[in-house]
């Protein structure tokens, strides 16, 4: 169909017959020349000066490596609690694990305080073969997160998991210690330490977007990551004390 | 003073008739097709309101879960009624403004055709489930360059028009109008290039959100700001009060807008400073905002009783207001402190619906109020079906966001509890969900109405002309807006 067949070409702008709303309608005036008056520039500068005070006071310099912390929730005192003695007392794991219980605060809008997850949406911590297999395949999870579907549990789930590579090695010892420990039923061999996370981070430094089901799978299941076990009392590095029965 | 320098002369009438005869089948192909879209899009609204209050409703079936009406509701709103209803008020308002008649009416609907597909495709693709679950870019990725190609055939013969305007002065929706032209191919190809292509899951996050902030300021604000800056001096009769302001207005909003969007994630591992830059960009954007509802406001100085009786201006005039409303709350909750407790909230939904609903289609309904008249030859059948339209609209926006705020602020305190745990907070915030439901009940209502009238109107039933169809007024009753209300005639409208 040629476009001069729609009868606008055919009616022509002679025919008389017009719209009634087209012929009551009148101009469009010019805009008018008012100067800017008093109220636009005093409503402007308080708007220009919110904005920049905002800037100044969150930007933090537009330093790459400031990230906000404030979101993070705070901790909970513990009952009873009697200040820097009662700290004192803690044994290592036990400040491991309140350490990886405090950076859990950032996996629980997902996966919940119970570790359960949410059904359908965020795959369960508890039960799950990914946290209670080896930490190597489970510090690469944290370091650079999950794209595309992964089973959990005999279910699938497709949301992506974000990398939590921003954390410090210190964070993300603690926190693969506390959820292996307090949903996967794990103790030994007990703790990650910061070395090893360091280590995993150098290893992994080359996988720039998240891992696929299939590279994790590709990655044995029950390994753990290498470096010196500690001693969950003292924190010490347990080497000798392991050796010293031997000789 | 002369006795009506406004009025237009025999010729203009003529120019003007023959420009609205040469537009009027893309025109009213887009407003019908996106109505039907709205019908859709609100009956899924309802019932994915419904769904999230009572999910153990039709369990089992996996094409009413709220994971896949949310995103099918959402996205048709967005695609299927407002882009596609933004579009034929972008091409009957270009037409006018640069007094061109459209030579290639036929290229436009079958372009509008691709959209139509387009959008049914994604539609379709997301209730099965291969949606990307990412909010306003659910479609699958190979629906975007359909998406896109047809909104580049569909823009491209904007700009022969504006060639072949005259030359004088280029009045400030014509700015509005070419920005949103172009703008929108610019953020939909970036968004899907990094969403797709590139960068960690995080940036993907990040990208959309820049997306729909920037889907908001550069797309759907322009397109109905250049409306508003239409009608409102042609109906009230007035010329727009100041330009300098007008064009402040679209140059900031051109500057500051591209940087919003990050702040929709502050928390997120993202460093500091990104934010904290798309917070400063909302608050920068706000200056825009105010400077063009300032405009408008002194335009219609000591002549806002029109609003009563004019359906039009009615319609554009609360959509403005609810423009301010809506950059006023963008903007504070950026605010980290506040944003930290309202980010992940229903606070967000209402928000959304808001500028989607409550801003853009409001005055995109004003704009069709106006247009379809002019191509169809007929008058609207009843004013009292455009009050109630209005009115229930009006009531339903007021209780979506009164309740999502309300609520996002209960239910976002709660999931700062930590020790409370997350299904509380759920618990908590679900009650007021009842809101958006009602909510959606009483657009969907409003709807009926204007899906009828248009309807009579597309199929030629509309009145015969015996006056303009005014609010509170008889047809016939009163010759214009201003007779209705009393006033002197500066120049005529509705």
């Amino acid at each position: 169909m040629s476009e001069k067949n729609l009868d606008y070409e055919a009616e022509g702008a002679s025919v008389v017959k017009l719209h009634d709303s087209v012929r009551r309608e009148r101009i469009l005036p010019p805009s008018g020349r008012e100067p800017l008056s008093f109220g636009p520039l005093i409503l402007g500068a308080f708007v220009l000066l919110l904005g920049a005070g905002f800037l100044g006071a969150y930007g933090n310099g537009f330093k790459d490596d400031i990230f906000i912390t404030s979101y993070y929730r705070p901790e909970p005192r513990p009952a009873g609690a009697g200040g820097d003695t009662a700290a004192a007392q803690l044994t290592y794991i036990d400040k491991v694990m309140k350490d990886g219980k405090r950076v859990y605060g950032n996996c629980v809008p997902c996966h919940q305080p119970t570790g359960l997850g949410n059904p359908g949406q965020f795959p369960p911590l508890k039960g799950s073969e990914w946290t209670a297999g080896g930490t190597h395949r489970f510090a690469a999870i944290l370091l650079k997160g999950i794209n595309g579907s992964l089973k959990v549990s005999g279910q699938t789930y497709t949301l992506p998991m974000p990398p939590w590579g921003t954390l410090s090695d210190q964070d993300l010892a603690a926190v693969i210690t506390y959820v292996r420990h307090e949903f996967a039923g794990i103790e030994e061999p007990g703790i990650v330490t910061p070395e090893m996370v360091k280590a995993a981070r150098e290893e992994f430094s080359g996988q720039a977007v998240p891992w696929t089901e299939a590279e994790l799978l590709a990655i044995p299941k029950d390994e753990m990551l290498p470096g010196a076990q500690v001693d969950p009392v003292t924190g010490e590095p347990a080497g000798e004390k392991a050796e010293a029965p031997a000789q | 003073m002369s006795l009506d320098p406004q009025h237009a002369t025999a010729d203009d009438v003529r120019e003007r008739a023959a420009i609205d005869r040469s537009v009027r089948y893309p025109v009213l192909f887009f407003f019908t097709s996106a109505a039907a879209w709205l019908f859709v899009a609100t009956l899924l609204g309802f019932l994915s309101a419904v769904k999230l209050r009572v999910p153990t409703l039709w369990e089992g079936c996996e094409f009413i879960t709220y994971g896949r009406l949310f995103p099918v509701h959402m996205n048709a709103l967005l695609y299927g009624w407002a882009m596609q209803a933004g579009l034929g008020v972008m091409l009957w308002l270009t037409a006018r403004l640069t007094r061109s008649e459209c030579r290639n009416p036929v290229t436009l609907i079958a372009a509008g055709n691709v959209w139509n597909i387009a959008v049914a495709l994604g539609v379709v693709a997301v209730w099965f489930g291969a949606g990307r679950s990412l909010p306003w870019l659910d479609f699958p990725g190979w629906v975007a360059p359909l998406l896109g190609l047809s909104y580049v055939l569909i823009v491209v013969w904007l700009f022969p028009m504006f060639h072949r305007a005259r030359a004088g002065e280029i009045f400030v929706s014509e700015l509005f109008l070419l920005g949103a032209a172009v703008w929108f191919p610019w953020i939909y190809f970036s968004a899907n290039l990094v969403i797709g292509k590139g960068g960690s899951a995080t940036m993907g996050a990040g990208a959309n959100a820049w997306y729909m902030s920037n889907l908001m300021y550069f797309w759907f604000a322009p397109v109905a700001l250049a409306a508003t800056y239409y009608l409102i001096p042609k109906i009230a009769g007035r010329p727009i009060h100041s330009y300098v302001l007008a064009r402040i207005g679209f140059w900031v909003l051109a500057v500051c807008a591209g940087w919003t969007g990050f702040q929709r994630f502050a928390g997120g591992p993202f460093p500091a400073w990104m934010p904290a830059v798309g917070g400063a960009a909302a608050i920068f954007a706000l200056l825009a905002v105010l400077v063009t509802g300032w405009n408008f406001r002194e335009t219609i100085k000591g002549r806002e009783k029109l609003w009563e009786y004019s359906p039009s201006l009615r319609f554009t005039m609360f959509g403005a207001l609810m423009f301010v409303i809506f950059a006023a709350l963008n903007a504070f909750s950026s605010y980290f402190g506040v944003s930290k407790i309202l980010q992940f909230s229903h606070f967000v939904v209402g928000l959304d619906t808001l500028a989607v609903y409550g801003f853009f289609s409001m005055t995109i309904f004003g704009a069709i109020y106006y247009i379809v008249p002019r191509l169809t030859g007929t008058e609207w059948p009843s004013g009292s079906l455009i009050r109630s339209h209005f009115w229930l609209s009006a009531y339903g926006i007021a209780t979506v966001v009164v309740t999502m705020l309300v609520g996002g602020i209960a239910q976002g305190g709660a999931i700062q509890q930590w020790n409370l745990g997350f299904g509380r907070s759920v618990e908590i915030g679900n009650p007021w969900i009842v809101g958006r439901i009602v909510a959606w009940l009483l657009i969907a209502f409003s709807n009926l109405g204007f899906f009828y009238q248009l309807a009579l109107m597309f199929l030629g039933r509309g009145r015969a002309s015996d006056g303009p169809t005014l609010i509170h007024k008889k047809p016939g009753e009163a010759a214009s807006a201003e007779a209705a209300a009393g006033l002197e005639p500066e120049g005529a409208g509705v």
